[in-house]
């Protein structure tokens, strides 16, 4: 099982995504949840929009393995 | 070269930090701290400014704030682990940059109130033109890469801060500069 993340607005988007899911790269992630999450779907799909497994910064089809964590980072505002 | 960084709820005393940072090594000859407060108003990404000049004349003189609402609180969000990791390479790149004696990072998550202390960053270094320097790069960057992320509440309802083309300006002034 793969376990996700969604920070900033993008949880506001994915209150009811369940925390956990099967897939093998992110980029699947962001495919799966398309049918049921459209809104959640759209917003994961702006350029800005950032991926981490592990909580390294990792490219769309950096492949997952079973218990890994996936974190989805819109741009940050801190500071 | 003494990095301190953390990522705390509770407040933190200027004065202190300062203190830590001036007595970090008897090389120190310049210290700069920069401290980020929560402002009572922040842009309503909600209303348009380019509307603003078209307001009705009759609008109350009190509504030209409409590009701006106060704030009844803000909220920091960050990436417990990830944070602190992207922290500790920011300061790394600066300290490979510049000649650093001593580096603190402090910036505080959970709600906050307008006026409240968010962020801090300190430098002590040998001479002023690497303290200052250094300090900046550190705000740049911790604005830009740092996993935080800004809410704010108004009237009861949740906003979140968007980034801002200003400040990743800001951080690319450093990209490709020599000052090693």
């Amino acid at each position: 099982m793969i376990n996700l993340l969604f920070f900033g607005r993008l949880g506001d988007f994915a209150k009811q995504v369940p925390s956990t899911i099967e897939a093998s790269t992110p980029a699947e992630i962001r495919q799966l949840l398309t049918a049921e999450f459209p809104d959640l779907a759209r917003e994961l799909d702006q350029p800005q929009v950032l991926v981490s497994v592990n909580k390294m910064i990792v490219g769309w089809d950096q492949p997952l393995f079973d218990g890994s964590e996936v974190a989805f980072l819109p741009p940050v505002t801190g500071g | 070269m003494t990095t301190r960084i953390s990522i705390q709820q509770q407040d933190f005393d200027l004065a202190e930090e300062y203190q830590l940072l001036r007595q970090s090594d008897s090389a120190v000859g310049a210290v700069v701290t920069f401290s980020g407060l929560v402002r009572d108003f922040e842009v309503d990404p909600e209303v348009d400014p380019e509307v603003d000049s078209e307001v009705d004349s009759e609008v109350d003189s009190q509504d030209q704030s409409s590009t701006k609402s106060a704030i009844d609180l803000l909220s920091l969000q960050h990436y417990p682990g990830m944070t602190e990791s992207l922290l500790e390479a920011i300061v790394e790149q600066a300290n490979q940059r510049w000649n650093l004696i001593a580096t603190t990072v402090i910036h505080r998550v959970g709600d906050l109130a307008p006026k409240d202390q968010i962020v801090l960053v300190g430098v002590a270094s040998q001479h002023r033109a690497e303290a200052f320097e250094a300090a900046q790069f550190l705000m740049d960057y911790l604005k830009t890469q740092a996993t935080f992320w800004k809410s704010v509440r108004r009237n009861g309802e949740q906003q979140w801060i968007e980034s801002k083309a200003s400040d990743q300006q800001a951080a690319a002034r450093w990209d490709g500069s020599d000052n090693g």
